[in-house]
């Protein structure tokens, strides 16, 4: 009885090792050999930006034209284009998995007004508890309507993609923040 | 040994064991024997104090270790603290080993170990993921977690983990459903609660009487109630009511399947299916409560969809199969008027349905026709249940018949276009039907 019941734990430990292991091996991929994006941020709500210890993030490239909905489902896969300011877009969607260095998993959203709007795998950015507040004022003011000049690099591969820094005034924002001390 | 136990009684007469057999009352043996049994009986009450604190202990250790990592120290490397993050969960993993091999028989030992290797499990993937920006939603995250923690459950036979998992099962699916109710893969949560189905049932079998077994049921109804609710509203095809209807009636008609001390006491599926019948017998009786969408269409659902559709009818189905089931045997040993609750929500749905789609949204003959059902149900149901509790002489089943029928009258005074004096006069007669019954009771009691 205590054989077994051993046994199965030590299968069901190695399950609960494996999770996080193959989550860094996924993202070290990605961080490794994949292309880098570079998104800009859309304005975000100023209390909502920082919730425990994390930035929230939105894009402006999180829609597309498209003359229909795309069918329900949870996931749906972008495909990412370098607009003229150098800033990743949305070329088109598809439904069909599809692998590359421009293919990003999605969440499809609502349609409205001839476009689809989607999630983008990424909307925080986590800090480390001493410059969060310090982050979050510096994001709030970077992203406000008449002054936007923050964005994330990207690394996409295959359909993941990895977040790799926030730069604010084309400073990662670590960089930023010492240069800039907030208030 | 069942029911509670005073344990200043056992000290007392444990202490008074030497003088019986010094005065002849007992023997020596009988004293041994007398002795024996209530020490048997303080020491399976301290144990389950020794695991309560036990739980609380390792469940605090562990949010500490949470705390110190998720401090997400500024001069480690990505690797180090990745590191660190699996440190928790390797020392919970190898204490899970000790005490498979060698605490199995003491539920202390197997409650915190689980406990922690189930926060230990949530910390490792919160921290990777925080370290690397690896994103996802909540729900994501949640589902992971259940499924890597469910197997501890079982091999650790774990009942505060059982509840923290029927607890993350409630919180996945509201996660999942989001504000919109429409995201796919919300019946995915039937299959997670599914999952722990098993566990319930062993306890059920070897304490049903226990607190084991009250709690995961309680538990277990909760997190059924939260999910049937998001998955009526995911369908949206306001079943609800026959839904929940379905649900009570199926608890309720199981407890009463499972009574074993007579008819006087209840279990605790008994109770909560009474106390969930009573309730929804009073929503059901606003007409609000059977006001319909009217874009819903039957035939253009999803596969998804009409998955959620099967679940809510399936507690109906399963309440009158089981209802029936008896009934055809000879065996009523239910409220009759209980047990009807899920047809009644079906005929009172169709009704409801005739209604034409311009006018479903507000107020209708058919909602009213509804509504006017229900209310003679909750007055028949109240009615009832003050029967059978004073046939049982049971006092506190009596004075709920009545509180489902003052419940009614309550409902209405809001909701009604009757005069104050209508109303005075109907609270006047429910409260005297309390005052009346309960004295009726007290005599009969002292006259026995």
């Amino acid at each position: 009885m205590k054989s077994w019941r051993l046994f199965i734990f030590v299968l069901v430990a190695l399950a609960q090792l494996a999770v996080p292991a193959w989550c860094i091996r996924m993202r070290t991929q990605t961080l490794g050999k994949g292309r880098l994006w570079k998104f800009r941020t859309a304005p975000v709500d100023p209390v909502d930006a920082l919730r425990g210890r994390y930035v929230a993030l939105a894009f402006a490239a999180e829609k597309v034209p498209q003359a229909e909905r795309l069918p329900p489902a949870s996931v749906a896969y972008a495909f990412l284009k370098e607009g003229s300011s150098g800033f990743a877009e949305i070329d088109h969607l598809s439904a069909t998995a599809a692998k590359g260095d421009n293919v990003m998993k999605v969440q499809p959203g609502a349609w409205w007004d001839g476009s689809q709007h989607v999630d983008f795998p990424f909307d925080k950015f986590w800090l480390t508890e001493r410059v969060a507040p310090a982050a979050d004022r510096a994001y709030a003011s970077s992203t406000r309507a008449q002054k936007q000049n923050a964005y994330v690099t990207v690394r996409v591969l295959d359909g993941d993609a990895a977040l790799e820094q926030l730069y604010i005034d084309n400073q990662p924002l670590p960089d930023y923040l010492r240069t800039h001390p907030q208030p | 040994m069942t029911g509670p136990t005073n344990h200043r009684a056992i000290r007392w007469l444990r202490a008074q064991l030497p003088g019986l057999v010094a005065g002849g009352v007992i023997t020596s043996d009988n004293a041994t024997a007398i002795d024996r049994h209530y020490r048997e009986a303080e020491s399976r009450a301290t144990s389950f104090g020794f695991v309560i604190l036990a739980v609380i202990g390792s469940a605090l250790v562990g949010a500490g270790i949470v705390l110190l990592i998720a401090h997400n120290w500024d001069d480690l490397s990505r690797s180090t603290r990745c590191l660190i993050a699996f440190l928790p969960l390797l020392l919970a993993q190898v204490m899970g080993v000790f005490v498979l091999s060698r605490r199995d028989e003491s539920p202390a030992w197997r409650e915190s170990a689980s406990i922690f290797n189930v926060a230990a499990v949530g910390t490792a993937i919160a921290l990777v993921s925080q370290t690397y920006q690896i994103q996802g939603s909540l729900a994501d995250f949640l589902g992971t977690w259940l499924l890597l923690s469910i197997p501890v459950v079982y091999l650790f036979r774990t009942t505060f983990g059982a509840l923290a998992y029927m607890v993350g099962c409630a919180v996945w699916m509201v996660s999942r459903a989001g504000w919109s109710f429409n995201r796919p893969g919300q019946m995915f949560f039937w299959i997670l609660l599914l999952l722990i189905a098993p566990f319930c049932v062993r306890v059920s079998l070897r304490e049903r009487n226990g607190w084991r077994f009250r709690t995961l049921s309680i538990f277990l109804m909760g997190a059924a109630a939260v999910g049937l609710g998001v998955t009526t509203e995911f369908t949206g095809h306001d079943l609800g009511g026959v839904a929940f209807a379905g649900l009570c009636t199926t608890v309720y008609l199981a407890g009463m399947r499972w009574q074993e001390d007579g008819p006087r006491s209840l279990n605790v599926l008994s109770v909560l299916g009474g106390l969930g019948i009573a309730a929804v017998a009073i929503v059901l009786s606003f007409e609000g409560s059977w006001h319909l969408r009217t874009g819903s269409v039957w035939n253009d659902l999803t596969v998804e969809k009409a998955m959620g559709v099967g679940v809510a009818l399936l507690f109906p189905a399963m309440a009158i199969g089981l209802a029936g089931w008896d009934a055809l045997r000879g065996k009523i040993y239910y409220s009759i008027v209980a047990a009807c609750l899920p047809l009644l929500a079906v005929t009172a749905r169709l009704i409801a349905e005739v209604a034409p789609v311009n006018i479903r949204r507000a107020d209708n003959p058919y909602a009213f026709s509804a509504a006017v059902l229900f209310n003679v149900y909750a007055l028949a149901l109240g009615i009832e249940l003050l029967v059978r509790g004073i046939r049982v002489g049971s006092l506190a089943r009596a004075n709920f018949g009545l509180l489902v029928v003052a419940s009614l009258a309550l409902a209405r005074f809001f909701d009604s276009d009757f005069s104050f004096v209508a109303r005075g006069i109907g609270f006047i007669a429910v409260g005297a039907g309390f005052l009346l019954a309960n004295f009726f009771f007290f005599r009969q009691r002292m006259r026995a």
